[in-house]
């Protein structure tokens, strides 16, 4: 149990910058996650953690214990590695109990015993105890490495993608599964994954992290509903939020977004919301990108008030339900729609934007301005925080 | 459901399976069968002879034989452990860290086994004669590096970079120090090829011909020099000749038969990333 | 018309040269498959259920062991591969790799001796339509991913066959790469029009892609149909487990009578579920089999609900949706709601199912165990 610092910390592996001044606060007992895109460095950033690798400038502290020049067996971190990192030619059971056996962590083989078949139980693998590395599925393979990490009590559980070699269900089950055990850990947990669901599920705050850079640090609510930038909106959801360029016009006392939809002007009313309107009002921007969630895109087949005209680009399930995305002349639109309809491709169909659930971005910095009911919603991140 | 077509291509390739296996094993056959018969029937190419075992007393009894099938068990063994306290270190180095002109390096230490023997022992003749080791165990354990060390060192490199370097983080991080990584998760890990290639580094040690003929002579004698002994300058016994090498010949074979599966697994498990 | 018609088709290995004889050694067994002219079907199973070697069988590149193929009207059983006019793309992209795109796409069609303006026609006709005709001119070895398939299947499609046959094409490709070329090809065989067999262990993909589903399992049919109906009323346990994601939730039940009112209860939990009317033909007091009910289709009831009140195991939100699971002995029943209240971990909600969504399964067998009519 530690409270893990890192601060400003640098890494370069010869010419590419792989951390370029990493700043994290991981609390005591608090479930961590590092979010982002492949190459991001956020393994990186583990290594860093456990020692395997030395970063070139900045500190690494586990409650205010600095750790830098300590070798990464002295540090007392458990980690469970993206490729399973098991020992080839040792049981299960041997796996588990290396770290128990060794000269620094020294335990009697009863406490071993007894440690590893609490983990096993966790883990639900008691009945793969006697096997080999060699003779498991990549899934079994995930729960021993998970189960190796979990008989120790360590400083910090270092976690870097343990479910990104399963498949899409395996996958989602084992996040499930995770998600019920993150009790037992009792530990402070740092968890990498590429996958949003992961980190919305399991991480009490999320770092998100591009090219080596923290780009925004929050709980998942947070970051989902106030994303800092729209690098960070496209990555928290599934199908991803829809981003198009508009220009917010002056009409008579409102604002009104004008964007073009396959060549023909579309002019939404922006309902009145004090923020909007007043970030509207003090930065007169010319061009504003708006952000809107495919489940506050609504569709119909037929023509209707409030609905612009556009053609189906594709249809398909993401598997509870589906989703329908509509070509727009230069941009598309994704939208929610149940399984089972039957919808032609090219076909038209009309779309009306709940405008009141949009976020707008500085369509130059793809910075995130401002979004409708931003109180409402700072608010109900902060009771979540609470809980 | 087999066709009869299956059956007579299968009896086809049995056959000619087995006229390579009588092309192959003649040479061996043959001077085995030699070793049994007396001077006088040597020359004789029917299969009935006299047995004899005149020929294995002579040999085995009454020369010595003993000794230099000594002499090649230490300089082959010598060579073939020198090459693992130096090769396992190089092969790690090979495959774990980048530094600057490695590659070079590593087909460097390849390239000494591409030069002829004869090209590089009369100058090392010279040399040896020199600084004294020439007629040693040193001189002939040293030498043998050519022969078992890049072998050695590029089966094992072959090993070590299919383990990944996961598991040595895993085991710093489980709280062991880097020599008992490398002493109980590496090197069980690259027991297949150091075993197979320590093996195989080891036979052709044994079977070098010219290093020992010309970088040594009284002191150290090792069997494939020392059956030139039984050609006479007269006479020559062909009968104990036959026997000298078929016994020299023995560990080759043992050991080729008894780790054969080994071998070609732990050989070419390596050679393919290599 | 049937654009390819499968009927009683077997593949047995051949096991007499093995000295462990395998008991079932049919990769196929006993297959009958109808496919329209046009139309776009999904061959679904995990891997090694045999739904490769259907396909393989369909190309000619495996004997059959029984039954009889026809593509179109055409019985094609001794038909040399390249006599069956169909176009192959499969995993692997294996482009000729001295030939740039343009060579590889034109090869077929050289190779039949067709003359160079014809074959110069037909290709500038198709690069547009594939999104490669700024690519022409590339070696394969600068292709990404995504261009490589491109190319493969423009390769199969250039010579018009009358059956395009693809097996897995985009297990190579990830994420969202994976996700836009699926897209690519469904919008493409919607304008080609080509009957096509589409080889794939990804649900999704078929769910996507297809018209309609052959979900196969040890060699064995499930069930053909659209996704809808292999989605909604599923034949057996392994088809409604296998398609959609999260998966159904699977539990075995002992029903009970309650004064005139069955339920479903389980072993370990005290959840108890109003047997759906239209079963009471079927079931009794004690029956037991295994019932299923999808994720979507559990919710969570408001204050005045008759629902059995549990305990929450998980709580996951997922930004777009939040999934919930509750113990029912030992299977961690999931429910999915867009709900944006937030619970946590042992929070007790009532639990309430649709009743006309549940599925009811054979324990021995996994067959679907349908009301009498």
């Amino acid at each position: 149990m530690a409270r893990i610092k890192i601060e400003n910390v640098r890494k370069t592996f010869g010419k590419v910058r792989a951390l370029d001044g990493v700043t994290i606060d991981v609390k005591d007992k608090e479930f961590f996650v590092l979010f982002g895109p492949a190459g991001a460095g956020k393994t990186t950033i583990l290594n860093c953690i456990a020692g395997i690798s030395m970063p070139e400038e900045g500190m690494i502290s586990f409650d205010d214990n600095i750790m830098n020049l300590t070798d990464p067996a002295h540090r007392n971190v458990a980690m469970v590695f993206e490729n399973y990192a098991l020992y080839p030619q040792m049981t299960v059971y041997d796996n588990m109990a290396s770290a128990l056996r060794s000269k620094l962590y020294k335990t009697d083989e009863a406490e071993i015993k007894k440690r590893i078949e609490w983990a096993a139980g966790v883990m639900k693998m008691d009945n793969l105890l006697e096997r080999l590395p060699g003779q498991l599925s990549n899934g079994q393979k995930q729960r021993v490495a998970m189960g190796r990490a979990l008989v120790r009590e360590p400083n910090v559980f270092l976690m870097d993608e343990p479910l990104a070699h399963l498949d899409a269900k395996l996958r989602n089950s084992m996040r499930t599964e995770l998600k019920e055990m993150q009790e037992n850990l009792g530990s402070t947990c740092i968890y990498v994954t590429h996958d949003f669901m992961e980190a919305m599920a399991l991480g009490d705050r999320i770092a998100i992290i591009n090219k080596g850079k923290i780009v925004q640090i929050g709980t998942g609510d947070e970051i989902y509903y106030m994303p800092c930038n729209e690098f960070t909106a496209q990555l928290m959801g599934e199908p991803e939020i829809n981003i198009f360029t508009a220009r917010p016009l002056v009409g008579s006392n409102k604002y009104i977004l004008d964007f073009d939809v396959n060549g023909e002007r579309i002019s939404v009313d922006l309902p009145y919301d004090e923020g909007v309107y007043s970030k509207l009002h003090d930065l007169r921007l010319e061009n504003v990108d708006c952000g809107i969630r495919p489940q506050n895109v609504k569709y119909s087949f037929e023509p209707k008030e409030g609905y612009f005209k556009t053609t189906v680009y594709s249809y398909e399930s993401i598997g509870n339900k589906s989703v329908i995305v509509a070509e727009c002349g230069g941009f598309q639109l994704r939208m929610i729609a149940p399984n089972g309809l039957n919808v032609a491709i090219d076909s038209e169909i009309y779309i009306r934007l709940e405008i009141d659930h949009a976020m707008f971005f500085d369509a130059e910095t793809k910075d995130y301005i401002i979004r409708y009911d931003e109180a409402g919603f700072t608010a109900f991140a902060a009771s979540q925080e609470e809980k | 459901m087999k066709t009869g077509k299956q059956k007579a291509l299968n009896i086809l390739m049995n056959f000619l399976l087995l006229i390579y296996a009588v092309f192959a094993l003649f040479p061996l056959v043959w001077m085995v069968l030699i070793s049994f018969k007396s001077d006088t029937e040597v020359f004789t190419t029917t299969f009935a002879f006299h047995p004899t075992l005149s020929n294995y007393q002579e040999v085995l009894l009454r020369s010595d034989y003993g000794r230099y099938i000594l002499d090649s068990v230490i300089v082959s063994g010598g060579a073939v452990l020198v090459s693992i306290i130096v090769g396992v270190p190089a092969a790690y180095a090979l495959a774990r860290y980048s530094f600057p002109r490695k590659e070079e390096l590593a087909f460097q230490i390849l390239s000494y086994k591409f030069a002829p023997e004869i090209l590089v022992v009369l100058p090392l003749f010279m040399i040896y004669q020199k600084i004294g080791l020439y007629d040693s165990y040193l001189g002939l354990i040293w030498v043998y590096q050519l022969i078992s060390l890049p072998l050695l060192i590029w089966v094992v490199r072959g090993y070590f970079e299919d383990i990944s370097v996961e598991i040595e983080y895993a085991a710093q991080v489980d709280g062991y120090s880097w020599y008992q990584i490398f002493f109980k998760m590496l090197v069980p890990l690259i027991k297949p090829g150091l075993v197979s290639s320590a093996l195989l580094a080891f036979i052709f040690a044994w079977n070098s011909f010219t290093f020992p003929l010309i970088l040594s002579s009284n002191k150290v004698y090792p069997v494939t020099v020392a059956i030139m002994k039984y050609l006479g300058t007269d006479s020559a016994h062909y009968g104990q000749l036959a026997v000298a090498s078929t016994v020299s010949a023995l560990p080759a074979v043992i050991f080729a038969l008894c780790i054969q599966k080994h071998l070609v697994r732990g050989l070419s498990f390596g050679a393919v990333k290599g | 018309m049937a654009g390819l018609t499968l009927e009683h088709l077997y593949k047995r290995y051949d096991n007499s040269g093995k000295k462990k004889k395998i008991k079932n050694d049919f990769a196929v067994k006993d297959l009958n498959l109808v496919c329209e002219h046009g139309e776009f079907i999904a061959l679904l199973g995990p891997s090694g259920c045999g739904k490769t070697t259907t396909l393989r069988m369909i190309a000619g590149l495996e004997e059959i062991t029984d039954g009889k193929i026809y593509i179109g009207e055409r019985l094609v059983n001794d038909l040399h591969p390249k006599d069956r006019n169909i176009g192959l793309a499969f995993e692997d992209y294996a482009m000729y790799p001295p030939l740039n795109v343009y060579g590889n796409v034109a090869f077929n069609l050289r190779a039949k001796g067709v003359d160079k303006e014809t074959i110069d026609k037909k290709v500038r006709e198709l690069a547009p339509l594939m999104q490669i005709d700024d690519i022409l001119d590339k070696m394969p070895v600068k292709l990404s991913g995504g261009q490589k398939q491109r190319v493969n299947i423009a390769r199969a499609i250039i010579r018009e066959p009358e059956l395009l046959l693809m097996d897995e094409p985009l297990s190579h490709l990830d994420g969202k790469a994976r996700q836009a070329m699926r897209v690519e090809i469904k919008r493409l065989i919607n304008k080609i029009k080509c009957t096509t067999v589409y080889v794939t262990h990804d649900q999704l993909e078929a769910m996507s892609l297809a018209d309609k589903i052959a979900i196969i399992n040890f060699g064995v049919l499930q069930q053909f149909g659209t996704p809808t109906e292999v989605y909604d009323d599923p034949a057996n346990e392994f088809v409604a487990s296998f398609i959609g994601e999260p998966p159904m939730n699977i539990m075995t039940t002992t029903i009970i009578n309650k004064d005139g009112t069955f339920f479903f209860t389980f072993d370990g939990s005290n959840l108890q579920i109003a047997v759906p009317k239209r079963y009471y033909s079927v079931v009794s007091d004690g029956f037991r089999c295994r019932m299923g009910v999808r994720p979507m289709d559990v919710m969570i009831g408001g204050a005045d609900s008759k629902g059995t009140p549990e305990e929450i195991a998980t709580f996951e939100n997922l930004g777009d949706e939040r999934r919930i699971g509750i113990r029912v002995g030992d299977v961690l029943m999931m429910l999915i709601t867009e709900d944006e209240k937030r619970y946590k971990r042992g929070d007790i909600i009532k639990l309430e199912v649709r009743g006309e969504k549940t599925h009811l399964f054979d324990i021995e067998t996994g067959d679907r165990i349908r009301e009498k009519a």
